[in-house]
């Protein structure tokens, strides 16, 4: 069964990247473009993995990882950070909030792929076969 | 004087998630410069430590020059008397600013940019992309980031892999929007770091026949110039160190 994966990102380019990346593997995008769709959609879906990108309008990723944290529910989750912003502040926050890893921007597809398969196991997407 | 606790789990995360720390000698100029009455010779100092700042601060203090044997401004304490502090903050900040510009070409469109003299790149004419983000805090000021139609469509294709020709008006501002982000949640990050907390507004994306750049009152302004083949892309950065 494909995994689900969620990038939650303000930016379509972002999100439209992050899917590119698994476009080989046997995953199912999810997406949202802030922090309150986010949590909307990680409660509805139970994804295995979160990525979470920290400036986002109507609800920030520092907020949306403090609620994912707080919700028994989905706390397990495993959060990896997508974001530019790496300031000292910030990262001591996020961590102490327990991310499992942290990507900054930019970022090769291939960096994404990696610290996705250290938090789930991702395989090829099976071979259509022709009818 | 030992690092305090948060500086040393700082570190120990970073090298766990492989984050980049911000120059130590943005970081010390920064917080010098932060200080308004601050000690100019140690500024000085910190900036002939560093030739590329040193350099970069001379050719903005001697403009009409046209080489070295030219420059009337000779050193960095004359250049600092006649430029301002606040010229050597945003000079100190357009390194790292330009290190993520160069890094996200690099990294997402597998192309090399090379940093040059705003005179050698030909000027924006008519119509073109210009992206804003303002920050506010103890710094406030903006960054813009302007290239040609045509430049921006270029990029997002390249960041997107896919045709120019397939992408929408707004797949184009999103990308030009995102290439700012990238480069002024890095600015954002560096100013933190020295004691200069500051918030990012949303971006602004669009197009405009306007090449001018209001200047952030009692700040001052940095034009930067980038090129990739016949790509052109000019950064501009206004800021007033001492807003609070």
């Amino acid at each position: 069964m494909a995994i689900k994966i969620l990038s939650v990102d303000d930016s379509r380019t972002i999100r439209l990247i992050v899917g590119k990346a698994f476009r080989p593997y046997d995953v199912t995008l999810l997406e949202a473009a802030n922090g309150e769709e986010g949590l909307a959609v990680a409660a509805r879906e139970k994804p295995e993995l979160i990525f979470l990108d920290v400036t986002m309008p109507v609800m920030d990723g520092v907020t949306m990882l403090t609620k994912l944290k707080e919700d028994p529910a989905l706390k397990a989750i495993p959060v990896i950070m997508l974001t530019a912003e790496s300031g000292r502040e910030n990262v001591l926050q996020i961590a102490r909030l327990g991310v499992r890893d942290y990507l900054v921007k930019p970022f090769k597809e291939e960096q994404i792929v990696e610290k996705a398969g250290r938090c789930v196991t991702l395989e090829k997407r099976p071979v259509a076969t022709p009818a | 004087m030992p690092a305090s606790p948060d500086i040393n789990q700082f570190k120990e995360i970073a090298l766990r998630y492989g984050i980049a720390p911000t120059p130590e000698s943005v970081v010390r100029l920064t917080q010098l410069i932060a200080r308004q009455h601050c000690c100019v010779d140690e500024i000085v100092r910190v900036i002939e430590q560093e030739p590329g700042l040193s350099a970069r601060l001379l050719r903005v203090a001697n403009p009409r020059a046209s080489d070295e044997s030219e420059y009337t401004v000779g050193t960095v304490d004359e250049a600092l008397m006649r430029n301002g502090i606040g010229c050597a903050l945003l000079l100190a900040m357009g390194t790292p600013l330009s290190l993520a510009l160069i890094k996200t070409f690099q990294t997402m469109l597998s192309l090399k940019l090379e940093s040059v003299d705003v005179h050698q790149l030909d000027a924006l004419e008519g119509e073109h992309m210009r992206c804003s983000i303002g920050f506010s805090g103890k710094v406030a000021g903006h960054v813009y980031l302007r290239m040609s139609s045509k430049v921006a469509r270029a990029i997002a294709a390249g960041i997107l892999g896919l045709d120019a020709a397939e992408l929408g008006n707004e797949e184009v501002r999103d990308a030009a929007g995102e290439l700012l982000n990238i480069m002024t949640g890095n600015f954002k990050s560096n100013l933190c770091d020295a004691g200069l907390d500051c918030k990012l507004r949303p971006p602004k994306v669009g197009t405009t026949d306007d090449v001018s750049t209001p200047v952030e009152p009692g700040g001052g302004l940095e034009r930067l110039a980038f090129r990739t083949g016949d790509l052109q892309i000019f950064v501009e950065v206004t800021a007033n160190p001492w807003s609070d």
